[in-house]
């Protein structure tokens, strides 16, 4: 990954600096079109002060008949060291071997060269106007230069010479507006070393970027070369594509750090992911092992199976609540209290926890007790109540307790703050009506009152504590009702009564333990 | 009443204050449940340090209280003489009285 982000980065840079690289390429190679033209204005400009000079005198001589004093007068200004010409001369045309009639300044060097001056004047003769006579090789190089006046009568030319540097070299000024360039210039419109007028290059053929330009000079013309010893656009952006390298394979490097560093830390969520799930597993573990203990206990604190008892069907159930990984504090117990009687208990100590359920399986002891000794329930109740204000306690319990005679028909009860249990007769189903006293461990001398009801034949009792009817959401007449609507719908036997209150209980996000007990009387 | 209810996050708010005849008022509002009871819990056991003859709770603002609640206030009417519960919710009235504790948790007329 790390090397394919480097390399990627490296294929990015390398398209940048090539794009600047044209970029730069294509902005120098404009930018010396554009000095050599400007270099070429400056040639043209020259082309007057040699032509002006030469018309002038070849006019004066025409007009005076080719008389030499004049011609001399008129030619001095222009010759000697430092001036326009080295050499000036008047020449008589339409003769076999031309030769000066008059000379200002050194003897030109094409009068030492008859056959060539022949020719030259030969075809000036022809042409008229300026002439050049191209780079003269012996014995010293030089550059003529002929002028003759259109339509002369008398046949006079003006001929003046240059002499060039012996290497044609010539450097240009450091501080020139064109210190910039190295350039060359050709007499004609080629480029041929022989017509080499001037240059400030030592090598030749010229090499790299150049441009060229040519300048009409009479009958021919300076073809000019130009060439840059230097980036013309400045250096930076000469460097820029390599700017742009340097600074890529830095970008690169630190890409591929990072991938790297990414993937690593990605390896490490991986695995640290792995170890949660792990981790997350076991306390699902733990929780189902810790809640399997919690229900293992809560059984061991209740009755296994209940007895028998003819006349009567019983069924009951402790349920958990929903997220219970805790013990409760609920309980019941159905025992006979002599032949005909059974003795109902159902309580519920507040709170949970360890604390709640040892609390609970005390009580439940203590009231089975005192049940033995006097099976009255208020009687059961206010012996309970002072067991349990006979010390130090931080806790209250609602119980209620119930003596049913099977063969009577009557229910006698008391309650010390316990929900009514429901009494079913047929299809109606009503909480029984009786005095509701304090819970156990509420005040120091509690009185306990109990109620004895006739109940009709094959009717059906269901208690049951607060966490069948107790919803967070809603008052407590809700729960009561719903709970007589399901037990009273249809008349179903213990054991399934209990199953379906139990199914509608797991239905509603229930988060208090539980215990139904419902009894029916078989006649 | 063993009640559970580590998943939800209930909040009450308490407020004690000392109304005009002298009678320590404490304010509950939110939700009271097994969660959050111990903040009352302590104090009411700072308020009935000073041993007051009579408590007052307000609950007119409290939305829920199970028996973790009940307790608490039960606890309260142990260690004086009178408590009074002011502006219960019909849900709150409810419990009391189905539980027999209207007597020991007596609802201000």
């Amino acid at each position: 990954m790390a090397i394919v982000a480097f390399f990627l980065g490296l294929v990015v840079t390398a398209g940048f600096a090539l794009t600047s690289l044209r970029l730069y390429d294509r902005n120098e190679s404009r930018l010396l079109r554009l000095r050599a033209r400007e270099v070429s204005s400056v040639l043209t400009a020259v082309v007057p002060s040699i032509q002006t000079p030469l018309a002038s005198a070849a006019e004066l001589a025409d007009a005076t008949g080719g008389d030499r004093r004049r011609f001399q007068l008129f030619m001095a200004p222009y010759v000697g060291p430092g001036r326009q010409f080295a050499s000036a001369s008047l020449w008589r045309l339409g003769t076999s071997r031309p030769a000066p009639t008059a000379v200002v300044g050194v003897a030109p060097t094409l009068a030492s060269l008859p056959e060539q001056a022949r020719r030259f004047f030969a075809h000036a003769e022809r042409s008229q106007l300026l002439n050049i006579t191209g780079v003269l090789s012996s014995p010293s190089p030089s550059l003529g230069f002929e002028f003759s006046t259109p339509g002369s009568t008398h046949g006079f030319a003006v001929y003046a010479e240059n002499p060039l540097p012996r290497d044609r070299r010539s450097a240009l000024a450091r501080n020139s507006a064109f210190s910039d360039l190295n350039y060359a210039v050709y007499l004609g419109r080629t480029h041929s070393q022989a017509q080499l007028v001037v240059t400030s290059l030592h090598h030749f053929p010229i090499r790299g970027r150049q441009a060229s330009q040519s300048v009409p000079f009479g009958d021919s013309a300076f073809t000019l070369v130009v060439t840059p010893n230097g980036p013309l656009g400045g250096t930076f952006f000469e460097s820029l594509p390599w700017i742009i390298v340097a600074v890529g394979v830095v970008i690169s490097l630190a890409a591929a750090l990072m991938t790297d560093r990414l993937a690593r830390r990605r390896q490490y969520a991986e695995q640290l992911t792995g170890v949660l799930d792990r981790v997350a597993a076991e306390n699902h573990q733990m929780y189902t092992e810790q809640r399997g203990i919690a229900q293992t206990l809560q059984h061991a604190l209740l009755p296994d199976a209940l007895p028998e008892f003819s006349g009567l069907k019983v069924s009951a159930r402790y349920i958990p609540a929903a997220s219970g990984i805790d013990v409760g504090g609920d309980w019941y117990d159905v025992v006979a209290a002599d032949d005909r009687r059974v003795l109902l208990v159902i309580g519920d100590v507040s709170g949970h926890g360890l604390h709640s359920a040892t609390t609970m399986a005390l009580l439940r002891h203590a009231a089975l007790a005192y049940a033995a000794e006097e099976c009255r329930p208020a009687t059961v109740l206010a012996k309970l109540s002072d067991f349990v204000n006979s010390d130090d306690h931080d806790y209250f319990a609602t119980v209620l307790c119930a003596l049913i005679d099977v063969e009577a028909h009557s229910l006698t009860m008391a309650s010390a703050g316990h929900i009514a249990p429901l009494l079913i007769d047929g299809g109606n189903g009503e909480y029984v009506k009786f005095k509701v006293n304090v819970p156990i461990g509420v005040v120091r001398k509690a009185d306990y009152e109990e109620t004895t009801v006739s109940v009709a034949p094959k009717s059906t009792l269901v208690a049951f504590t607060d966490g069948l009817v107790e919803r967070r959401t809603e008052i407590l007449d809700a729960g009561l009702a719903r709970l007589r609507q399901t037990a009273t719908g249809q008349r179903l036997a213990p054991e399934d009564l209990v199953e379906t209150l139990t199914r509608g209980l797991a239905s509603t996000d229930h988060n208090d333990d539980t215990a139904i007990v419902v009894i029916q009387w078989e006649n | 009443m063993g009640e559970l209810t580590g998943d939800r996050a209930a909040e009450v708010l308490i407020d004690t204050r000392v109304d005009t005849m002298g009678t320590p008022l404490i304010t509950l509002s939110g939700e009271l449940d097994s969660s959050n009871v111990e903040s009352l819990e302590s104090t009411i056991a700072s308020i009935t340090a000073d041993r007051p003859e009579r408590l007052i709770f307000d609950l007119s603002g409290l939305r829920f209280m199970d028996s973790a609640g009940i307790s608490a206030l039960i606890g309260a009417a142990a260690k004086v003489q009178a408590v009074q519960l002011r502006a219960p919710s019909p849900a709150v009235r409810r419990v009391i009285e189905l539980t027999g504790l209207s007597d020991v948790l007596p609802i201000e007329p």
